[in-house]
């Protein structure tokens, strides 16, 4: 499994806060998405648009109620197809079968487009290991793999990059020097890529939708490289997480206007390929062989909780990362695993186990822009609370994310807002405490603990001099 | 007989069984796309060919509309005259020498070869067979010719089923490519594909072939700063011209 560090959420979101560069980018990028996602949203109307969410959303609903039943109907009609349906229940057998069809085969050289649950199985080091070379074919994923990096965002993994960044990495890895404008870099990997592409023997995609009826995956892409890797090398195997079912080919009338739209703000992308088994005995090209490795690897656990289930009809359009504004400031890697941003932080902690990811259901402020944008209705922040109450009422202390301190503090809390006179003398003391601590008229730091550890990131506006309840007494309750 | 790699389906199938508390069979609720038979489905694709026969004007000029939103250069041709035309003024302008083309009835429709080779290029027939006598490598190939077998006008599409004579690569390994439409081969949405497609796939006992491609536009990244760069590994320029009314 990929190395998990939701552990270090808090060193690294301060890390990131502390980018500059980061920051510049994070501030740049992040309303472009969100602009095209609504421009797109207008132009189809946005009753449209809210009939297809709906739709879309009670598809998923159906398909992950009854899996079962739709992974067995994908099975035969693969098959019947001519492919063959691989189950891994977690990411070290999903890469022991990817290895295994790559060792009994003899393939050396794998082009790759974006795959997410190869990601989760790290698989470009374990195929390294054994002499396959992966290369990574989306121009996002290329970068981040010269990097030696994980992806930043869901469909832009290179975000954090900038054009000087790539510039030299270019110059670095593929010999590629002086790229000046981000033509020329796109332009260089290109032609580097395209030998790879036509030379490959083995194809590794993912899957953005499977259709059961049919036994058919859809890719959806910009580039053309997923159009290469299920089109030039004699086997292709497709990895994908068992959720990305879907009962018909009629449905993905429905899925087709909500991706593209919610992603990149597209009307469609510039491909769209459905993949229904291996080449026919007639066809002119196309692979050999079809193989789809479906993977389990954590997802049974969302599946099981009724609570959380709906977090498996994510669609990974990755609008709910546009629109967060933690993820805005922190960005994808502060997360420490596969999927960043609000939805990340629903599945990553029940995937990689809550006692690791203690403080991903609290990376939020539960405004709930996450749920207004998803297009499946997805309701993120319910899930978040649930993952909070769960910490909250765990017996395992080591689980438990509340101090005694902070119930104690609540108690308190409890205390105070129930008695009226108590408040008033409270706030009277509090105005008069206060002072020393301001600075221009906020509090920026409580030099003792657990204020201090508060206000490190934080400032806080100070007591007023005259309390709401004073004014309401004085004139607004009067007014009535 | 397939090799058994991973978990066994019964194993994995009962395991996700478990997870849902669910004891097998039938869907909890009927999903009723999936209960429809081969006649509804029938008639429903004869109601629809119905419609867009009627619509064929109307749908024809939105599919020009978006196409060309969608990033196509788009020829609307007057008549078949028209059509060569632009194919001339397409290779002076590409400069090709080397043309791929797929095996389409179209091109008894439209003398592509003729033309072309009467301008000095050389024309290829990408498949297996023809493919033999090796006048260039298609990887070579500096335009890309192709028909189609549907144009979606709700997202200017071109809808490609790769088969006997037609080859996934024609329109992907050239810097440049060009589909012919025919208005008859003009859909109206995405649902009028799926449901066509469909139907196909219940007709022939369960098969629609191996591939289907929709291609709109050239082909982009933006994966460098949100800065958009036409070219990625597909055409950087695509053309549709869609042929005059028989």
């Amino acid at each position: 499994m990929a190395e998990v560090k939701t552990q270090e959420f808090q060193r690294a979101s301060v890390k990131a806060l502390a980018d500059a560069k980061l920051q510049s980018l994070l501030g740049r990028s992040m309303g472009t998405f969100d602009g095209a996602r609504q421009e797109a949203i207008e132009e189809l109307t946005p009753q449209r648009w809210e009939e297809m969410r709906e739709k879309g959303r009670a598809i998923k609903r159906h398909t992950l109620d009854n899996l079962d039943y739709y992974l067995e109907l994908l099975y035969d009609r693969v098959t019947q197809n001519g492919g063959q349906v691989h189950f891994a229940r977690d990411a070290q057998e999903a890469r022991n079968i990817v290895g295994q069809i790559a060792r009994s085969r003899g393939l050396k050289l794998a082009i790759k487009s974006k795959s997410m649950v190869s990601e989760e199985m790290s698989l470009n080091p374990y195929l390294e290991e054994m002499g396959v070379e992966p290369v990574e074919t989306d121009l996002g994923e290329y970068i981040i793999q010269l990097a030696q990096e994980t992806p930043f965002h869901i469909i832009a993994p290179a975000m954090h990059k900038t054009k000087e960044d790539v510039s030299q990495l270019f110059e670095e890895k593929i010999q590629r020097p002086n790229l000046k404008n981000i033509e020329e870099m796109a332009g260089a990997a290109r032609e580097v890529l395209r030998e790879k592409l036509v030379n490959a023997d083995m194809g590794i995609t993912g899957a953005n939708f499977l259709v059961a009826e049919t036994g058919t995956l859809v890719l959806v892409t910009n580039e053309g490289n997923g159009r290469f890797c299920t089109s030039v090398p004699r086997v292709l195997v497709s990895i994908t997480g068992m959720e990305k079912l879907i009962p018909s080919l009629e449905d993905l009338g429905v899925f087709m206007r909500l991706l593209p739209r919610a992603a990149t703000g597209q009307r469609i992308t510039s491909y769209v390929t459905h993949v229904s088994g291996p080449r026919r005995s007639d066809d002119e090209d196309g692979p050999e062989e079809f193989h789809l490795v479906i993977v389990d690897n954590g997802r049974s656990r969302l599946l099981q909780d009724p609570d959380l289930r709906e977090s498996l009809y994510c669609i990974r359009c990755g609008a709910c990362l546009n629109i967060c504004p933690v993820y805005h400031k922190v960005g994808g890697h502060a997360y420490g695993w596969v999927y960043p941003g609000p939805i990340g932080a629903v599945v990553s902690p029940v995937m990689v186990g809550l006692n690791k990811a203690k403080d991903l259901p609290h990376a939020s402020s539960l405004c709930g822009a996450c749920r207004d944008v998803c297009p499946i209705k997805i309701n993120i922040p319910r899930m978040l609370l649930k993952l909070r109450t769960q910490l909250a009422e765990s017996s395992d202390s080591t689980q438990r994310k509340v101090s005694i301190g902070e119930k104690l503090m609540a108690k308190g809390y409890r205390r105070l807002m129930s008695s009226p006179k108590l408040l008033s003398l409270t706030h009277r003391l509090g105005r008069l405490a206060q002072r020393p601590l301001l600075r221009k008229g906020l509090i920026r730091t409580i030099p003792f603990p657990p204020f201090s550890r508060w206000t490190r990131s934080r400032d806080l506006p100070p007591l007023a001099s005259k309390p709401f309840r004073q004014i309401w007494a004085e004139k607004l309750g009067k007014e009535r | 007989m397939a090799e058994l790699l991973g978990t066994s389906k019964e194993s994995f199938i009962a395991s996700v069984r478990q997870s849902l508390g669910r004891t097998g069979g039938e869907p909890d609720e009927r999903y009723a796309p999936l209960q429809e038979d081969l006649s509804s489905l029938e008639e429903r694709a004869s109601n629809t060919l119905e419609r867009l026969k009627k619509d064929r004007g109307r749908l024809v000029e939105e599919l020009a509309r978006v196409a060309e939103l969608q990033g196509w250069k788009v020829c609307q041709a007057a008549n078949s005259e028209a059509t060569l035309d632009y194919i001339r003024e397409l290779l002076q302008e590409t400069k090709a020498k080397r043309v791929v083309r797929s095996d389409q009835e179209i091109f008894r429709q439209v003398p592509v070869d003729e033309l072309l080779e009467g301008m000095g290029a050389q024309v290829q027939v990408m498949a297996r067979e023809q493919s033999g006598d090796g006048e260039f490598d298609p990887a070579s190939a500096e335009l890309g010719i192709t028909g189609v077998d549907y144009a979606i006008a709700e997202t200017g599409t071109a809808v490609l089923l790769p088969r006997k004579g037609i080859s996934r690569l024609v329109s992907l390994l050239p810097p440049v490519h060009l589909a012919l439409v025919r208005p008859t081969e003009v859909l109206e949405s995405l649902d009028d594909l799926y449901l066509l497609r469909r139907l196909e796939y219940h007709r022939n006992g369960g098969d629609m072939g191996s591939y289907m491609n929709f291609i709109t536009g050239p082909s982009r990244t933006a994966d460098i700063e949100q800065t958009l760069v036409i070219g990625a590994h597909g055409p950087r320029e695509t053309h549709m011209v869609i042929l005059a009314q028989e």
